[in-house]
């Protein structure tokens, strides 16, 4: 867990890493477009087919969530587009099986109907010329039947008379050109176009003489009725003068068309009635299964925001019922541990608490009888002398560490409070350097201040600042071995911040994030006695939190370190970025000084760890490796708390490199504090 | 315990609402058996004819390829036969007219070629078309019944500037085949008024019927009101009068006419129709509507006239029409009459079948003794011929009314004697006396009085039988002569002679069954309509419709009857034919058939 080397809780845990990555992966392909000259002038066209197509997607998205995020609409759309299918492909077998057994009926009847017919043709043109021949009463020997014309009228018609709008019959004079009867037009019953319902290939079949052929065709009428599909027959046929002439049958499919439009209207209603009455059966059929399980995410949801007495409504006994049960069961351990937890917590701190109240009663009569003893101790020989010494020192040191013991249990308690007011925090800082001056003057260390020159001012405890602000210098003096501390004040956006840096021993790798523990000390061998109480940092923590604002550090081994304090301009306002970069531009890292070897990169990874994000996100634009490397690295991710733990993320193949890359960075734009409070404003998101 | 009382209450909704689907599903899974009353529309039947399509010449199509296709042509449906004229010369195309007369042939004309002189030559061909005449319709869409033989040339050339043959003279007007005829005219009443006839009862018109022959499928309508306006056919027009005023022809730019969606038909005339009064336009609106009335399946049932500049003459609608004049019967006969075996008039309900009843007068009544009889046309009077034949009685059909005898016969044999009478639409008596050494034919003037002999110049025979038709203008006649009888129609045409007596004659006789060798009996059955049973040369005895032009309507002849000697049918084609026969009396009512009524009877007659 990072509470305790964190700074303070970051604006948003949730907030989003993609928007920067991702609008630099944009103007990344807009420059290699660029420079490829894959697509000349596609600089413009892209923006434009990208803002088509966000502008095609936005009104999508809302579907599109609910689409993700609703499980009943999933299961009853898939439903209803499988039946859908299921229905279409039954339909579509079912209506061709009909229509095949309605074609083949239809088909035979006509064929024997048809041969029937042909064989009539047939028998009444031997008839005729046997007659025409029998009884020559026109005299003539050229022609036995006299009149062809007559004659096939009167076959049409008899042949029609049968079938009453069943059937129409056409006869067509042949083509050939050496025969006589090429004058003879073509004849037709019950208003059929005889020239447009007969097929051309069909006409050309039958006349080549091969039979009775079939075919199907549309009888277009002369009169105003609309066309009709048919089934045509025809076979060619000899007159009584033995000439060769087409008849054809044809059949209108009327019936079956009306029988096949009735089978599919019927189809399409009951498919629609199936479908519809299908996604109304999975719509309940899931809701009874989805109810309970959101149910289920809701209560969960109510638990982990802390109603930890929330429970599920648990009704009869099915499978639903015992992952009620279960749950419940679950959330009443839970509720009962960490109640548990918390009564030890509460307990603890009250402990601690109530110790140092009781200590304070004892102390104060032990304080003044070792004011008397010190006041005294000139009269003591020497080693008493010194122990009264001592003793004055301890308990100096004992007092500092109750109030500080009290100080941390009332934040622990939640008793702590802030009192705002806009304060100048350069006033806070020239205060605390001066108290600070005797100190450095011993240690022999010079404090400057920098970035005075405006006012920095927020909305603080001064109280509290000036506390956090001495602690840090304090400390920074303390370990600076006699270089230059740096008091670094800069504001810029909605936060203000001021670092210490010190050139120090620095800090250990895994260190940067244990100094805001407590009790913490950086070289354990060194003697209690030196330094401070060990729960100064943590209250700094703590005092920085309830400003809700930061408090970070950075450090190497050897290049010493900084601390920075970032707070909202305004209180109550989410801190979105630091105005001055965690690491400076002065690290021996940026400065290209590779001291310590190959285990450089993981130290520095450690080291780094609770610092401001802010480096992860400068190097990218420079990046050769590409967007692609860029975008899989929020695996540590760049929002998370500062100084939490899931920074110490191994990153994945450049990282390393990048982070050499971009060392230049934090340099460039430590220049710039606009701009790198944009590129930290960016990691806030 | 709430909960449970819920949920069963739910339980028993779902199991109601289960129970009226299951219903609901029952109800729609079976044939209805039961339910409301509708109407039902009746669509128009199909008309199944066997349509020509003529087809234009081929590119080098030979001379007998030529002729036939021409031959063709004139059997299909243009309306100018403007595809026969692409078989002709130009010079032929103007010379012919279609439309001057229609031959029609049994067996449609036969080309034979011809032997011409200079055939070497390559540029000439000659067909003689021959065939047997069955009839010809004139100009003025009359048909006229002929025998023998048709001989026309059709002689062709090769157009030196195509090179293809053409016909350049060929006979006047159109000839086809039977069948043909058959199957692309129509016969149509056009109506006129009968002139010199008393006027029927209640003032109103008689109107004549005169058939014509139309091209069906070439717009019917308009062609019919047209041969309408020129007026009624020769032999009809000495005793029919059009009610439009001489010359009156259709405005110019009329090309077709045709009735509304409301069955009204618009006709303008031209100038010679704006000026006649509004009784008379309402005489030739009437024509117009007789004339149409059935002519196109949904009928036309009002006529409006209008003159030469658009202006509204009058509009006239089927009932109006009736009272202006008597088109078809006054009145539906009530009763048919015959004579029963107690040789008395008995009469029988026309609708119904119950038992017959003698009538009432002195015709009723057992002494009587009659062998034929007639009705009147209104039913009150009646005429009956005694057994003999000698004696003709007429006699109101009132009880109490006494025999008197109008005629008397002087015949030797009661076959030599009277005729069965017959009453015209005037309420004149017929009756035609067959005294072989003085036969003549005998009008009573409104069923009394002194028997007017009426003259038949043109009669060659022994009249057998007489009907009169109702509108009093036309008479069937079946003549005898040398033992054979043919069936005559004549045309009555009274002159006022010397002293106001009417002079009738009897011209214009014309045989309408030339190719029949007997006729039996007969009796009108429609406006120009007649029954007739007879035999054809070398046929057995039958029974047919024929027109009064001779030409055989279309539709189905009656079921054939054996042994049939009597017939009688009435105008009104929807009452059943009734015939005596070995049978007895029987009918035939339309669509079944046919039906005893009773064993003993004879002579059967409708009023008429």
């Amino acid at each position: 867990m990072s509470q305790d080397s964190a700074a303070s809780q970051s604006g948003r845990p949730g907030a989003r890493p993609g928007r920067p990555v991702g609008r630099r992966t944009g103007s990344e392909w807009g420059r290699r477009f660029v420079e490829g000259g894959l697509l000349h002038g596609g600089v413009q066209g892209s923006p434009v087919l990208r803002l088509l197509l966000r502008w095609v997607r936005r009104p999508l998205l809302p579907v599109i969530r609910l689409w993700r995020r609703n499980i009943q609409l999933r299961i009853v759309v898939t439903t209803l587009l499988m039946s859908l299918g299921v229905v279409l492909l039954l339909g579509f077998v079912v209506i061709g099986q009909v229509r095949n057994g309605l074609l083949e009926a239809k088909v035979k009847a006509s064929q024997s109907q048809a041969v029937g017919g042909f064989t009539v043709a047939g028998q009444r043109a031997d008839s005729a010329a046997s007659a025409g021949g029998g009884d020559d009463n026109s005299g003539t020997g050229n022609s036995p039947v006299q009149n062809v014309s007559g004659w096939m009228s009167d076959l049409v018609e008899s042949l029609s008379s049968g079938g009453q709008g069943a059937f129409d019959v056409v006869t067509l004079g042949t083509t050939a050109v050496d025969n006589d009867n090429r004058g003879l037009g073509p004849r037709a019953s019950g208003g059929v176009d005889p020239s447009q319902s007969v097929p051309a290939a069909l006409r050309k079949r039958v006349e080549s003489g091969t039979g009775v052929s079939q075919s199907y065709t549309r009888i277009v009428y002369t009169d105003s009725r609309s066309p009709q599909p048919a089934l045509i027959i025809g076979k060619q046929v000899n007159d009584p003068n033995g000439d060769p002439y087409q008849l054809y049958y044809l059949f209108p499919l009327t019936q079956e068309e009306k029988s096949l439009s009735l089978v599919r209207t019927t189809l399409a209603t009951a498919g629609l009635f199936v479908v519809v009455l299908l996604g109304a059966i999975a719509w309940l059929v899931v809701r009874q299964v989805v109810a309970p399980v959101r149910m289920a995410a809701g209560i969960a949801e109510r638990l982990s925001a802390g109603r930890l007495q929330e429970r599920m409504k648990v009704t009869g006994e099915d499978d639903i019922a015992r992952l009620g049960e279960a749950f419940n069961k679950m959330a009443q351990n839970l509720q009962l541990k960490i109640q548990q937890l918390e009564e030890l917590s509460r307990m603890q701190r009250r402990f601690v608490s109530d110790v140092s109240h009781e200590l304070r009663t004892p102390l104060t009569t032990v304080r003044m009888a070792a004011d008397v003893i010190h006041e005294a101790r000139v009269d003591f020989d020497p080693v008493t002398a010194r122990s009264a010494e001592l003793l004055a020192d301890q308990l100096d040191r004992f007092e500092s560490l109750l109030a500080d013991l009290l100080e941390i249990s009332r934040f622990d308690a939640g008793a702590a409070a802030l009192e705002a007011e806009p304060i100048d925090l350069r006033d806070v800082v020239r205060r605390v350097v001066s108290g600070a001056e005797p100190l450095a003057e011993r240690k022999g260390t010079r404090i400057r201040v920098v970035g005075d020159q405006q006012p920095v001012v927020a909305e603080a405890d001064a109280r509290r600042v000036e506390r956090v602000l001495r602690n840090l210098v304090v400390n920074a003096v303390e370990h600076g071995e006699g270089e230059d501390v740096v008091v670094k004040l800069a504001a810029a956006g909605g936060a203000v911040a001021v670092a210490v840096r010190d050139y120090g021993v620095g800090l250990k790798p895994g260190e940067a994030t244990r100094v805001f523990s407590r009790f913490w000390r950086a070289d354990p061998a060194r003697a209690r006695t030196t330094g401070g109480t060990g729960l100064g940092l943590s209250i700094a923590l703590e005092d920085a939190r309830l400003h809700g604002g930061w408090l970070q550090a950075w450090g190497e081994p050897g290049g010493g370190s900084q601390f920075r304090l970032t707070l909202p301009r305004t209180a109550d306002e989410p801190l979105r970025g630091a105005p001055i970069p965690l690491e400076p531009k002065d690290s021996r890292r940026n400065r290209g000084l590779n001291d310590a070897g190959g285990s450089r990169g993981a130290a520095e990874k450690a080291a780094t760890v609770p610092a401001a994000p802010s480096y992860d996100k400068v190097p990218a634009p420079r990046d050769p490796i590409g967007p692609r490397t860029a975008a899989v690295t929020p695996t540590a991710d760049p929002t998370a708390l500062p100084g939490n733990g899931a920074r110490v993320v191994s990153r994945p193949g450049g990282g390393e490199q990048r982070r050499d890359e971009g060392t230049q960075g934090p340099a460039e734009s430590g220049d710039r504090p606009g701009e790198r409070d944009q590129g930290e404003a960016f990691r806030g998101r | 315990m709430g909960a449970e009382g819920g949920g069963r209450r739910r339980a028993l909704r779902m199991a109601a609402y289960a129970g009226c689907g299951v219903l609901l599903l029952a109800g729609c899974a079976s044939m209805p058996d039961s339910g409301d009353l509708r109407g039902v529309e009746s669509t128009p039947r199909q008309n199944a004819q066997v349509r020509v399509f003529a087809m234009p010449p081929h590119e080098n199509a030979r001379p007998a390829e030529i002729v036939q296709g021409f031959l063709e042509a004139l059997t299909g449906d243009d309306p100018q036969y403007e595809t026969a004229r692409k078989y002709l010369t130009e010079s032929a195309s103007r010379r012919w007219d279609p439309d001057g007369s229609t031959t029609v042939l049994t067996d449609g004309p036969n080309a034979v070629p011809e032997p011409t002189g200079n055939r070497e030559a390559g540029d000439e061909y000659a067909f003689t078309l021959t065939g047997s005449k069955v009839a010809v319709v004139d100009a003025q869409h009359a048909y006229t019944p002929a025998l023998g033989d048709y001989s026309g040339t059709v002689h062709l050339t090769m157009v030196k500037k195509t090179h293809q043959w053409r016909i350049d003279a060929l006979p006047q007007g159109v000839v086809m085949g039977k069948s043909d005829f058959q199957r692309n005219y129509m016969s149509v009443n056009k109506y006129y008024y009968a002139s010199n006839v008393p006027t029927a009862t209640g003032g109103r018109l008689s109107t004549v019927a005169d058939p014509v022959y139309v091209r069906s499928k070439v717009d019917p309508v308009t062609s019919m009101v047209r041969t309408l306006l020129k007026g009624p056919t020769r032999w009809l027009a000495p005793v029919a009068t059009s009610g439009f005023p001489q010359g009156t022809a259709l405005r110019k730019d009329v090309t077709t006419l045709s009735p509304d969606d409301q069955n009204k038909l618009t006709v303008p005339l031209d100038q010679r129709a704006d000026r006649v009064g509004r009784s008379q336009c309402t005489k030739m609106a009437a024509q117009l509507l007789f004339t149409l009335q059935d002519l196109t399946p949904t009928g036309v049932n009002r006529v409006e006239l209008q003159g030469s500049g658009g202006r509204k003459l009058c509009e006239l609608n089927e009932e109006r029409a009736e009272i202006i004049a008597a088109h078809s019967m006054a009145k539906q006969p009530e009763y048919e009459y015959f004579i029963d075996g107690k040789h008395r008039l008995v009469r029988l309900s026309a609708s119904g079948s119950r038992d017959p009843e003698p009538v009432l007068g002195a015709l009723g009544e057992t002494e009587a003794n009659l062998r034929a009889a007639a009705v009147s046309r209104n039913e009150d009077t009646a005429a009956g011929v005694s057994a003999d034949g000698q004696n003709l009685y007429v006699a109101s059909m009132a009880s109490g009314a006494s025999l008197g005898a109008a005629v008397v016969s002087q015949g030797a044999s009661p076959d030599d004697r009277l005729t069965t009478p017959s009453w015209d639409g005037g309420g004149n008596l017929w009756v035609a006396d067959r005294d072989r050494k003085q036969p003549r034919l005998l009008m009573l003037r409104n069923g009394a009085g002194k028997p007017v002999e009426v003259r038949t110049p043109g009669l060659d025979g022994r009249i057998d039988a007489v009907r009169v038709a109702a509108d009093g203008v036309r008479i069937a006649l079946i003549v005898e002569k040398k033992g054979k009888t043919s069936l005559q129609i004549g045309r009555v045409e009274r002159e006022s002679g010397n002293g106001g007596q009417a002079d009738v004659s009897v011209l214009g006789l014309r045989s309408v069954t030339p190719q029949w060798e007997k006729v039996t009996a007969m009796s009108w059955a429609g406006t120009s309509r007649l029954v007739v049973v007879g035999q054809e040369s070398g046929g057995v005895l039958q029974m047919r419709y024929v027109q009064v032009d001779g030409s055989t309507p279309t539709g189905n002849s009656p079921a054939s009857l054996t042994g049939v000697k009597q017939i009688a049918a009435s105008e009104d084609e929807r009452l059943p034919l009734v015939a005596y026969s070995e049978d007895g009396i029987v009918r035939l009512s339309a669509g079944a058939q046919w039906q005893k009524v009773v064993k003993e009877g004879t002579a059967p007659v409708y009023p008429g």
